[in-house]
């Protein structure tokens, strides 16, 4: 009978339609487990005490990546200094002071574009205004490139974060004559921290990987250095160099540093995941 | 059916019918036989025995909480969505227990339709809406679909209000003809039984009314339930009345008499406002 | 919390009545305070205006000397030579475009699927640590796609998947011309691959978020007339979040387009547009990331940033209207 028939059809496209769902969950874990799995089979080959107590050595040789990782933790911190401040605070006037302003309605904006946008062209334009009038390279630079990545997230989650915050706790201080700017750095704050915090991790993690803005601000250094004036070291960017070689100690070390990197990123995720969640 | 004075409900014993029905002429479209409904490990339906008339109107009334919404949603299979809920006993649907794991869900919904409390019309045109509740089960030619559309909405009383916009989405009609549009759209599949879940709740009087109306017209046709919180619409509008509380039928009868003269005290006092 | 709030309370009350001088020069203390502080976050948001100007500004400034030099044909023009320093963006912008038109071709299908799957079919104790595992994927750095990429994929696609491709399509009128060449394991198809790996996590996590705030009343309505999952998907699903789904996939879009390590490895760096997207190419970002450290000479510089700026445009253009599209439906609530 006709309906038969036809119901018969729908049964069957039902039926594809679920087999390729669950193929294309197989498929988006497979590469997870492909990419991960090579990662830790080729960089723990390569991990040793000596990674971290020596530095990149010139072609050819054994060495380490101590000076790659120092560059990276003093860049990254230097980026979160300069960069959360001014994030945490413009989040707080997107959700405190902007409901409905209209400066707050195009900073959002702007902000959230700024969030996907090309860290390559951020390392063009932290060039063109440091680097060149500098007439050198330095970590200064890299640390600002990494910050102008860092601002625009964590805006994202203070604002998000404190928006959580219930209006019924800002009017209760305001009731007993508590000051804006108080009530804010008070309460606001103190209720929001865990999630702030989060996206403080959460933009560490993002920067950590991050070698595209570091390629034309802080360069490289193949020697120890904190000197933030001159071109510095990072992890991301002795990958890059190290694996586009032809030599093997290079490249091990190139895939043991993206190992690394990517074991300090998912720690980071992690560990906010479970700020949050712990509320 | 026979009659019995009300037993203590603290124990899953067989409810029985509390007031006299002359079944003479009436045939059991849908039998429930010792329904028991888990939400997990929470027993939320005790013991359901219930007949369900064809032709005829049955409402379910009970305070929130009691349960009939949850019965109504067994008859199609609802439940079957979300694990963890499940049912036991049988549900006799024209004789077979449509609990069974064997019985096709999807052919069984497009015999038994549901029009839910708020309406839910598809993110598709007026005319879509319709015609594609007919296409999953018929395959006709265009002129075909488009008569079959037009019988199902005058049924529903829309007919004259959306004709000249069939093209317009369903979202743009006010509440009431969203609701009427969610009718027309089950009744377009030819179900054999309507469940309605508090179709009105959402409405205005106007709307309810006309509702109200419908209901009463497509009895004729198909076997209808109907859960309301509102004793007078299901006064107005059911033939059956099932009184539910705390997961337990109470009482069953025609509405008149269980309206007028209720058996069970818990019954009376629903009815007149004691508790609810 | 609580004994700072009733400190500053009883300070203001409890202040003899002869000393009001004091209480106005607290109050005054309070209010300069509140003033500064609005001003300092209000200031921290202009910043944020700022450096979107401040870079397009500094794009536009540094690509001067080359628009100069090759006017619009720089948009054009397929030849880059850093030797007689003739330089054309046609081969980058190619190469993003094609690279990226590949990414989303395979992403775009698969992370609706995997957002399906998430939402509809999946056991509800699996479904938070597949969309977790999923959502690693976006967490994993570009550059360990860049490496995994050019050591486990490349050679992979070069012993396998290229020579089956080429000799399959061998002779066949057009679709021969788009496989075609020897197989170097780098290219294009490589490159558009493995950003699609990228961009995944995201049209996913989108997708599954419009997914999940389809009323369930809606749904349940499609089940009751007896329509199957996919078709409750399909026709009610979908429709219901199409803005939400376009969103994210523009969005998906606007980070391939400007994802840069990922593709450098593995892409060729080759000036050279070709019909083939097993030939290898550039894009724009990995353009900029392979020479400008090398770039000798103003105009060479100039046209890598010039090429910064073709990005910057593309990606703007992409982003805002993916926020416009995500904004319509926050204020929708649909």
């Amino acid at each position: 009978m006709a309906m038969n028939a036809l119901y018969a059809r729908r049964r069957v496209s039902d039926r594809i339609a679920t087999g390729l769902a669950y193929a294309a969950a197989a498929f988006g874990l497979g590469w997870l487990v492909l990419i991960l799995g090579v990662l830790i089979y080729q960089g723990i080959g390569g991990l040793s005490l000596e990674v971290f107590t020596q530095n990149t050595p010139p072609p050819g040789s054994a060495g380490g990546l101590l000076n790659a990782i120092v560059g990276s933790i003093a860049m990254t911190v230097l980026a979160i200094l300069i960069g959360t401040p001014i994030g945490v605070l413009a989040g707080t006037y997107l959700a405190e002071y902007g409901r409905h302003d209209r400066l707050a309605m195009i900073v959002r904006f702007i902000n959230d574009i700024l969030l996907s946008a090309p860290s390559v062209v951020v390392g063009l334009f932290v060039y063109e205004v440091l680097v060149a009038p500098m007439g050198h390279f330095s970590g200064y630079a890299g640390s600002v490139a990494l910050a102008v990545i860092v601002i625009p997230v964590v805006v994202r989650t203070t604002e998000d974060m404190l928006r959580l915050v219930p209006d019924t706790l800002r009017e209760a201080a305001a009731s007993i004559g508590l000051p804006r700017s108080k009530m804010i750095m008070r309460i606001a704050y103190r209720a929001a921290r865990a999630g702030i915090i989060t996206g403080i991790l959460l933009a560490v993690a993002r920067i950590s990987g991050e070698t595209a803005p570091l390629l034309f601000t802080a360069l490289n250094n193949q020697f120890f250095s904190l000197n933030m004036n001159a071109p510095m070291p990072s992890l991301p960017v002795v990958i890059f160099q190290f694996a586009l070689s032809p030599y093997e100690e290079w490249q091990k070390l190139a895939w043991t540093g993206a190992l690394l990197i990517t074991a300090t990123v998912l720690a980071l995720s992690i560990f906010a995941r479970s700020l949050t969640a712990r509320k | 059916m026979s009659t019995a004075p009300s037993q203590d409900a603290s124990v899953a014993t067989p409810t029985v019918l509390h007031q006299a029905v002359d079944t003479a002429g009436l045939k059991e479209k849908v039998s429930l036989k010792n329904l028991e409904f888990f939400y997990g490990d929470s027993r939320a339906l005790k013991g359901i025995n219930l007949p369900l008339y064809a032709n005829k109107t049955t409402a379910f009334i009970g305070p929130s909480g009691c349960g009939k919404s949850t019965l109504l949603r067994v008859l199609n299979r609802m439940y079957d969505l979300y694990p963890g809920q499940r049912a036991t006993g049988q549900v006799l649907f024209d004789g077979e227990n449509l609990l069974d794991a064997s019985v096709d869900i999807n052919l069984l919904r497009a015999r038994i339709g549901m029009v839910f409390q708020k309406p839910t019309p598809f993110p598709m045109s007026i005319y879509e809406n319709i015609a594609f509740g007919i296409r999953l089960y018929e395959k006709l030619p265009r002129a075909e679909i488009d008569a079959r559309v037009e019988t199902a909405l005058r049924r529903a009383a829309l007919w004259d209000e959306v004709k000249d916009k069939l093209g317009s989405s369903g979202l743009g009609l006010s509440g009431g003809q969203q609701q009427r549009l969610c009718i027309a759209r089950t009744v377009a599949v030819k179900p054999e039984v309507i469940l309605f879940d508090e179709p009105c709740s959402a409405l205005d009087p106007i709307s309810t009314a006309k509702i109200e109306e419908l209901i009463d017209e497509l009895k004729q046709d198909y076997t209808i339930v109907i859960v309301t919180h509102n004793m007078q619409q299901a006064a107005r509008v059911s033939d059956f009345t099932a009184f539910m509380y705390l997961g337990e039928l109470i009482e069953f009868g025609p509405t008149a008499t269980l309206f007028t003269t209720p058996r069970d005290k818990r019954t009376q006092a629903y009815i007149t406002g004691r508790f609810g | 919390m609580g004994a700072r709030v009733s400190e500053v309370a009883i300070k203001e009350t409890s202040l003899p009545v002869g000393h009001s001088a004091s209480r106005i020069a607290v109050l005054r203390r309070l209010r300069a305070s509140d003033v500064s502080f609005k001003f300092l976050t209000r200031a921290a948001a202009i910043a944020v205006l700022v450096l979107l100007s401040g870079t397009l500004l500094s794009l536009v400034i540094g690509s001067v000397p080359a628009f100069r030099a090759f006017g619009f044909s720089f948009v054009t023009t397929e030849v880059w030579n850093p030797v007689t320093e003739q330089f054309g963006a046609l081969a980058p912008i190619y190469g993003t475009l094609v690279t990226s038109f590949i990414a989303m071709l395979i992403a775009v299908p698969i992370g609706i699927m995997i957002a399906f799957f998430l939402t509809e079919l999946c056991p509800k104790f699996l479904r938070r640590p597949i969309a977790i595992a999923i959502e690693l994927l976006a967490g994993i750095p570009s550059i360990i796609y860049g490496i995994w990429g050019l050591f486990v994929f490349a050679p992979f696609v070069q012993k396998h998947i290229q020579p089956a491709l080429i000799d399959t399509f061998d002779g066949w009128p057009v679709l021969g011309s788009l496989f075609e060449g020897p197989p170097y394991g780098i290219g294009m198809l490589t490159a558009g691959f493995i950003l699609a790996i990228m961009v995944l996590p995201f049209v996913t996590a989108i997708s599954r978020d419009v997914f999940d705030a389809v009323p369930a009343v809606l749904k349940e309505a499609t089940y009751g007339l007896g329509c199957t999952t996919w078709e409750v998907f399909k026709f009610v699903i979908l429709p219901y979040t199409r803005v939400g789904v376009i969103g994210g996939v523009m969005l998906g879009l606007g980070r391939a387009l400007g994802e840069t390590m990922a593709v450098t490895f593995v892409i060729g760096n080759a000036h050279t547009v070709s019909a083939s997207i097993l030939a290898p190419g550039t894009t724009i970002s990995a353009s900029i990331a392979n020479e400008f450290t090398e770039a000798v000479g103003d105009l060479y510089t100039s046209s890598l940033i010039a090429l910064g700026l073709i990005l910057f445009f593309i990606t703007f253009i992409v982003l805002a209207a993916a926020r416009y599209m995500l904004l319509r439906i926050e204020q929708k609530g649909r």
